[in-house]
């Protein structure tokens, strides 16, 4: 039966190894031609390790690769083009300040007396985005182009390059609702079109729209392969986690009592366009109660986070602490004053990648009497802390507390961060998309940890675009639309239908927060 | 055996030392082929030559029917100590600032600004009125803060203005060249004495201003070394202790490794830039103060033309020492052993000292391309690549 040709590529039995951990203990993973077939599993499963092997960047133990029936080694990438494999990365390898056109043909150049041939490529380019519904301006810079664009251009390099085995790595990890809508038409075009898609990804409705197949590992092992019409997201996500997950969040009704948090009037410039990004926004969040702002990205909930944070400073109104105005505090005396923050860009803000996962738990902490002795760190304690955290938060990692950030899985340097910011213990979480490209085992924990946190008394600031995440975790809802306020929901009684139209600007009510002016 | 081959640290310090000897052996190579070529010299002085680039510390001179003699050289061990003083503490300016992620070219500028400091206050204090070793400590404090202040200016742009410390670092280099040269213009420090030379500043000995030499100039006789070796010594001590064990360190590297995260974990990343810069120039102002209170060198002030050379050699010190504080203290006196050896080439053979200057440029060429010897190293043996991690660490990985 692995004989059949049906298959355009058959991983079998595959390990990989490495120092202190198996990677992948004898995977297999089976390909067929014109599907999409899904690779499902948490963070630090061995998807990445099992694409790395597909492409010739590790070599296995043990087990074969083939293709079209034929045993094949794959000993680099270039092995890999050349067996028309290709692959969208998560992290775009795209050339910033080159064009759509060039980024395209980058490395596949037609030239003649070494001199670039541009106008057959542009054509090629072109029909292939005709074909394929990828529409992109082929003359833009990439730097002034959307992440979607961007991923786009990704698709179309792989296209340009005849390749057969399209190969998507946490694609919808950084798109909006709407563009993921559209990722998924295209992937589909694409498989109609009979190329073979391998989609990796841990979001289950993602995985229920779009694929044929799904092949699940957990911690380095094979688990199984289903066909997505015969699953259900609990089957999926219990095969994935290895128990039962709950996926609506549990938590009883929410006891607010004294205010933690009070903006007033609060506006922050912007710094793309000359309007305000934040204008006269108001709002409080109380002890012991989740705070959603909700809203389409780019709507100002990134710079109010940076204004309140004090990443960057406020043009008009107030912010106070425990009745304390912190509107022009530093950093470290927001932090000292009771705020703790899960940042955005866990790459720009949340991590030292080239620090280790032990000086990263302490990044804010260094200087406290509990890590430091007349200006030297005490490094028993960080590493006692820090195997302290890795232990309750389920934080894996290479080699525990020495390991680089950078080498870390994104769920887990994400959970790396929310472990630094829970345990902080102060009263004020602010927590923006907490859960972004984590998968459903590490979702349910962080809400977990977010609704324990609310119930020891924290007063939490959400911000999130995942509907589901606020429908299922805020006690109340604030949408944020353009810069302002522009309703307060209550998540009980409220549908998604109706927080759509806020968060798309179509209605607004004058809600107490909002009336304020 | 193997595992030692795999740890990070082994293979870091056997790819500078292939650097080395690929450098030692082009140099080699250079001096066999302009010997062959050359009549005069032939090859017999070719072997001159390239003995003398292998071993040329261990050269006492010739003998009486002219052959080469080798064997312990107190004068030129000495000499390579004193002269490896400079390299240190610029290497340790450059190391300092590259790991907090700025790359400091302007050691030559800090480097100046120290040796005017250094040079008025050493000899504009009367030692007749000032106690010599007073006038001495404060001319070495005046330098570690001229170099400072001259080395935050760069800091200053880069923290406030976001102006690249590069451009900056060369800018304010020929800024130093030029406001030096014309201070010491207005000066009346000019050496008169010694008729012949024009454009020198009195040696500080003029004013009975020198580092102390601790015995050492007994132990290698014939040598200028003094004690600036043990106090630069102390300072790349200083320096490593500063980067790995102290908040302040890890506030610095913190922010030269990503400058946002730093600022979100309520660290000042602005004035930590101008930190890091000021203590960048400091230890180039100490290169330079320590240089010049030795009591013998001349300052040539007229610099708006040139700048110091001191101050350039460090970055091929703290790239050859990985910028390693305690790594850079043996590349410094590495690189002063070559200038030694440079010396001794020019004294005992036709070929000229600039011979060792290709040899340091083949070996800081080559420490660019140290990961792929450092891969060379590690993976030697086995076809399957390893993972780039450091073996080193503990592995234990909870299940």
């Amino acid at each position: 039966m692995e004989q059949s040709p049906e298959y355009v590529i058959e991983m079998l039995h595959i390990t990989k190894e490495f120092p202190g951990i198996k990677a992948n203990d004898d995977i297999t993973l089976q390909l067929k031609k014109g599907e999409i077939h899904a690779l499902l599993g948490e963070n630090g499963a061995g998807k990445s390790t099992l694409m790395s092997v597909l492409f010739g960047m590790y070599q296995p133990e043990e087990g074969v690769i083939k293709k079209d029936g034929k045993v094949v080694t794959i000993n680099n990438p270039n092995d890999a083009t050349a067996l028309h494999i290709g692959m969208v990365h998560q992290h775009f390898k795209l050339v910033d300040v080159f064009t759509v056109l060039d980024n395209i043909i980058l490395g596949a150049e037609e030239t003649k007396l070494g001199f670039i041939q541009k106008k057959n490529a542009r054509k090629k380019v072109q029909e292939l985005s005709d074909r394929y519904g990828l529409h992109v301006n082929l003359d833009a810079k990439i730097e002034d182009i959307t992440v979607g664009m961007q991923q786009r251009v990704e698709i179309l390099k792989m296209l340009y390059r005849d390749n057969e085995i399209l190969i998507f790595d946490e694609p919808t990890a950084v798109l909006t609702p709407q563009e993921i809508e559209e990722l998924m038409q295209i992937m589909k075009g694409l498989a109609k079109e009979g190329k073979s898609l391998l989609f990796i990804s841990h979001k289950l409705n993602e995985i229920m729209e779009v694929s044929d197949r799904v092949t699940v590992l957990r911690k380095g092992k094979y688990i199984g392969t289903v066909e997505t019409k015969d699953t259900t997201k609990e089957e999926l996500s219990r095969m994935m986690v290895g128990r039962p997950v709950q996926l609506v969040v549990e938590k009883d009704e929410a006891k607010p009592t004294e205010p933690i948090l009070e903006v007033e009037h609060f506006t922050v410039p912007s710094k793309i366009h000359k309007n305000n990004a934040v204008k006269d926004v108001s709002l409080t969040v109380r002890a012991g109660e989740i705070v959603c702002i909700a809203g389409i990205d780019g709507n100002g909930q990134t710079e109010f986070v940076y204004g309140l944070t004090g990443l960057e400073r406020p043009s008009a109104g107030k912010v106070k602490l425990l009745g304390k105005d912190i509107t022009h505090a530093t950093i470290r005396e927001r932090s000292l004053d009771g705020m703790s923050h899960i940042p955005e860009d866990r790459h720009k803000h949340g991590l030292v990648l080239d620090f280790t996962l032990e000086q990263n738990m302490v990044l804010q902490r260094y200087y406290e009497p509990k890590f430091q002795k007349g200006g030297f760190i005490k490094f028993g304690a960080v590493r006692e802390y820090a195997e302290g955290l890795i232990e309750k938060f389920d934080v894996r990692s290479g080699q525990g507390p020495v390991t680089v950030a950078r080498s870390m899985s994104g769920g887990n340097q994400q959970k790396a961060i929310i472990a630094r910011e829970v345990d902080r213990d102060l009263p004020l979480i602010i927590a923006v998309q907490p859960t972004r490209g984590l998968d459903v085992g590490a979702i349910e924990f962080v809400h977990s940890q977010l609704v324990a946190a609310r119930d020891a008394g924290k007063a939490i600031l959400l911000v999130s675009l995942e509907l589901e995440e606020v429908m299922s975790l805020s006690d109340r809802i604030l949408v944020m639309y353009e810069g302002e306020i522009v309703g307060e929901l209550d998540p009980k009684t409220t549908t998604v239908e109706e927080l759509g139209l806020y968060m798309a600007g179509a209605k607004r009510n004058n809600g107490q927060e909002a009336s304020a002016s | 055996m193997k595992g030692f081959l795999k740890k990070s640290g082994t293979t870091s310090v056997l790819a500078t030392l292939i650097s080395i000897l690929i450098g030692l052996v082009a140099g080699s190579v250079l001096i066999l082929i302009v010997g062959i070529f050359d009549n005069k010299i032939g090859l017999s002085g070719a072997w001159d030559g390239i003995r003398l680039v292998f071993i040329g510390l261990f050269n006492t001179g010739r003998d009486a029917s002219g052959v080469m003699t080798f064997g312990f050289n107190p004068a030129n061990f000495g000499n390579m100590l004193f002269r490896a003083i400079p390299l240190i503490l610029t290497g340790l300016s450059v190391a300092l600032a590259y790991k907090t992620g700025l790359f400091n070219i302007g050691a030559a500028g800090q480097y100046l600004a120290g040796i005017a400091a250094t040079l008025f206050v050493a000899l504009e204090i009367p030692t007749t009125v000032v106690p010599a070793w007073i006038v001495w400590t404060l001319a070495l404090l005046a330098g570690i803060l001229a170099g400072a202040l001259w080395g935050a200016i760069p800091g200053l742009l880069k923290a406030y203005l976001n102006i690249n410390e590069v451009l900056a670092c060369i800018m304010t280099n020929w800024i130093a060249a030029n406001i030096v040269t014309w201070l010491f213009d207005l000066s009346n420090l000019k050496n008169v004495t010694e008729g012949t030379k024009t454009a020198y500043i009195y040696k500080t000995s003029f004013n009975g201003v020198e580092t102390a030499k601790l015995g050492l100039d007994k132990v290698f006789a014939g040598s200028q070394v003094n004690a600036g070796i043990l106090i630069a010594i102390l300072f790349a001590i200083g320096v490593y202790i500063l980067m790995t064990r102290t908040t302040f360190g890890f506030e610095l590297k913190a922010c030269g490794s990503n400058r946002h995260a730093a600022r979100y974990a309520g660290i000042r990343d602005k004035q930590s830039i101008v930190f890091s810069m000021g203590l960048a120039g400091a230890l180039a102002g100490a290169a330079a103060s320590l240089y010049y209170l030795s009591g013998n060198p001349e300052f040539f002030w007229s610099t708006y033309q040139s700048l110091p050379a001191a101050g350039f050699n460090g970055i091929a010190v703290a790239l050859l020492g990985a910028c390693n504080p305690i790594a850079v203290i043996f590349t410094g006196i590495f690189m002063s052993m070559l200038q030694v050896i440079g010396s001794q080439i020019t004294f005992l053979t036709p070929f000229n000292e600039y011979i060792t200057d290709v040899i340091i440029a083949v070996i800081v060429y080559l420490s660019a391309f140290s990961l792929v010897i450092r891969m060379w190293i590690s993976g030697r043996g086995k076809k399957k690549p390893v993972k780039p991690a450091k073996a080193d660490a503990k592995k234990e990985v909870k299940a």
